[in-house]
C-alpha cells in the first residue's frame, strides 16, 4: 500500500514538474509541450484517423517480427546448446553478426526489401533474433544433466522426445526472460524501421516533428510506452502461467 | 515371474582410465533382493549405470529378460536424490516412464494413481514436487521407477539422505512392494544394518579395479529384527569383511 502511494506521488510529482515549466517560461513549450496539451493533440489525431491507422500498422510490424525473431532466434539457440558441431561452427559467424547494432541493418533493408512491410519486419526481427539465441542457447545449456539422464533411464533417450520432455520444460524460465527482453527491444526497432518511411508510430513520429508539432510527437511517445506495458503485461500474464509449476 | 539376470565378465571403464571393475558376475535370481555394498568409489553406481543401460560396458554382457512384456521396461532405477522433473505434477513424474510404452493415456493415468496410492501418495498427485517433502519426494522417485513395473529394479542409496525414522518406514515400504509385485531388486547402499535388514544375498565389492570379493546370503527370517543376536551377529560379519577389502585394496 505505501509502495502504491509513492508511486502515484512520484508519477503526480512528475507531471507538475513538466506542466510548471514550460507554463513558468522555464521553456518554450515549442521545445517541450506541457501533459495538459496532450489530450488535445490526441483528439485531433484520433479524429483524423491517423491514430488507429499508425497503431494498427506498427502492430502489424511488431507482431510479426517478434514471432519470426523470437521462433527463429531460439531455434537456432537450442539446436545449437544441442549440438556441439554445430555451436563449433556458429561460433565465428555469431560473433561477428552479434555486434553489429540492428540500426545498420537499415541500409540493407532498405536495398533488399525497398521502403515496404518486409523492411520494417526485418529490422525487428535482427532487433530481436539474438536476444533470443542466447537465452535460449544459455537456458538448454542449463537444463540439469541429472534430469537428461532420468529421460535416458525411462526410455526417453532419443534427441525429440529429450527436447521435448526434458530441454524445453527445462529452459523454458531462461527462453522466456530472452522474449520479455526481445518484447522491449522490438518497439525500439519498431520506430527505428520506421523513421526511413514504413508507415507506422515512426512514420507519423517523424513528419510531426518536421511540422515542429512536438505535442504529437509527445502523443505518440506515449503510445508507444502504452503499447509496449500492455505488451509486458500481457506476457507477465503467460509467463506465470506456463511457470506455474515454479515456488 | 521375472526372468533369471545373469551378468557375465563385466569389465568397465571411463574414457581411457584403467577400468573401475572387471571379471564381474553375478547371477540374480528371479524375485531376488540382492544388496551391493563397498567402499565409496569403488564403482557401485558404474555398475547400475551399466545395467541400467545408460552406459556400455567394456566388455562382458549382461542377459536381461529379452524384451520387456508389453506396458513395461527391462530396468527401471531409483536415483539417490529423486530428480524429480519440476515442472511436471507429482502424477505427471510418476507417468513418465510409462509414456512411449504405447499404453492408452487413460491407463497411463490409472497406473500413475495406483502406484502413487502404493507410496501412500494417493492424495498428493495433483502438487509439484517443490510442495513435497524430502521423504515425499523420494517416494515419488521409487513410485515412476514401480509404475513401469520392472523385472529389474535398481536402486542406488536411495534412502541415505533421509533421517532414521523416514529410512526404515520406506524399507518396510520397499520389502511390501517387492512382496506383492516379485521384480528381481539390485540395492546399493553403504549401510550395512540396511542391507542386512533388506536382502537375500549381499555382494560385496572390492579392490581396484573392483570385483565381487564376498557374497553372503542372508538366512534370517522375515519380517526381521534389527535387535537380535543373529541380526547384529550378520552386521558384524559384514562390517569385517568390508574393512579387511578395504585394507586389502590399498589406494582406495
Ligand atoms: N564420469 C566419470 N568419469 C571418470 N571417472 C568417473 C566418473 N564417474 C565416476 N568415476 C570414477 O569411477 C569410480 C567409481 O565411481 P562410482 O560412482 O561408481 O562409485 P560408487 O561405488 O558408487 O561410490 P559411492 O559409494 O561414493 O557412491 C570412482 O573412482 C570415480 O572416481
Ligand atoms: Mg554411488
Amino acid at each position: 500500500m505505501a509502495r502504491l502511494s509513492y508511486a502515484v506521488l512520484g508519477l503526480a510529482l512528475f507531471l507538475l514538474l513538466w506542466e510548471a515549466a514550460p507554463r513558468l517560461g522555464l521553456i518554450q513549450s515549442l521545445f517541450l509541450p506541457p501533459p495538459s496539451a496532450i489530450p488535445g493533440a490526441f483528439l485531433g489525431e484520433l479524429r483524423a484517423g491517423f491514430w488507429v491507422d499508425a497503431v494498427l500498422a506498427s502492430l502489424g510490424h511488431y507482431l510479426l517480427g517478434l514471432a519470426v525473431g523470437t521462433a527463429s532466434g531460439t531455434a537456432l539457440g537450442i539446436a545449437a546448446a544441442l549440438n556441439d558441431r554445430l555451436e563449433a561452427g556458429l561460433s565465428w559467424v555469431v560473433r561477428i553478426l552479434r555486434p553489429v547494432p540492428g540500426l545498420a541493418w537499415v541500409p540493407f533493408a532498405v536495398v533488399w526489401f525497398g521502403i515496404t512491410e518486409a523492411a520494417a519486419t526485418f529490422i525487428i526481427v535482427v532487433g530481436v533474433f539474438w536476444i533470443n539465441y542466447y537465452a535460449a542457447f544459455g537456458a538448454a545449456k542449463a537444463v540439469d544433466r541429472d534430469l537428461l539422464e532420468v529421460a535416458d533411464a525411462f526410455g526417453h533417450g532419443g534427441t525429440w522426445p529429450r527436447l521435448v520432455k526434458v530441454v524445453l520444460p527445462g529452459s523454458t524460465a531462461g527462453i522466456l526472460a530472452g522474449v520479455r527482453t526481445g518484447l522491449g527491444q522490438a518497439w525500439m526497432a519498431v520506430v527505428a524501421a520506421e523513421l526511413f518511411g514504413v508507415p507506422g508510430l515512426g512514420q507519423r513520429m517523424m513528419q510531426a516533428s518536421s511540422l515542429l508539432a512536438t505535442d504529437v510527437v509527445v502523443v505518440y511517445m506515449i503510445t508507444i510506452a502504452a503499447l509496449y506495458g500492455l505488451t509486458d503485461a500481457i506476457f507477465v500474464q503467460v509467463r506465470d502461467r506456463l511457470l506455474a509449476w515454479q515456488r | 515371474m521375472a526372468a533369471l539376470i545373469d551378468i557375465r565378465d563385466l569389465a568397465i571403464g571411463y574414457g581411457d582410465a584403467p577400468p573401475v571393475l572387471e571379471g564381474f558376475s553375478a547371477t540374480l535370481e528371479p524375485g531376488s533382493f540382492t544388496a551391493l555394498v563397498g567402499p565409496s568409489g569403488v564403482g557401485k553406481s558404474t555398475l547400475l549405470r551399466v545395467l541400467s543401460g545408460l552406459a556400455a560396458p567394456r566388455a562382458g554382457s549382461v542377459a536381461l529378460p529379452g524384451r520387456a512384456q508389453p506396458g513395461r521396461r527391462t530396468t527401471a532405477m531409483v536415483f539417490q536424490e529423486a530428480r524429480l522433473l519440476p515442472w511436471r505434477r507429482v502424477a505427471g513424474n510418476v507417468a513418465f516412464g510409462l509414456e512411449g510404452l504405447g499404453l492408452p493415456s487413460t491407463e497411463r493415468r490409472a497406473r500413475a494413481e495406483e502406484t502413487l496410492a502404493l507410496v501412500g501418495l494417493g492424495e498428493m498427485g495433483r502438487r509439484w514436487p517443490h510442495q513435497l517433502s524430502g521423504g515425499q519426494r523420494q517416494r515419488v522417485n521409487l513410485a515412476r521407477a514401480l509404475a513401469v513395473a520392472p523385472e529389474l529394479l535398481l536402486l542406488d542409496e536411495p534412502f541415505s539422505a533421509l533421517d532414521a525414522i523416514t529410512r526404515h518406514t520406506l524399507q518396510d515400504e520397499l520389502l511390501r512392494l517387492w512382496r506383492e509385485t516379485g521384480t528381481t531388486i539390485l540395492f546399493v547402499t553403504h549401510d550395512l544394518d540396511e542391507a542386512v535388514y533388506l536382502a537375500d544375498r549381499v555382494i560385496l565389492l572390492g579392490g581396484r579395479p573392483a570385483r565381487a570379493v564376498r557374497d553372503f546370503r542372508v538366512d534370517l527370517h522375515r519380517p526381521r529384527e534389527r535387535d537380535t543376536t543373529a541380526f547384529a551377529e550378520r552386521v558384524r560379519e559384514l562390517r569385517g569383511a568390508l574393512s579387511e577389502s578395504v585394507a586389502d585394496g590399498a589406494g582406495i
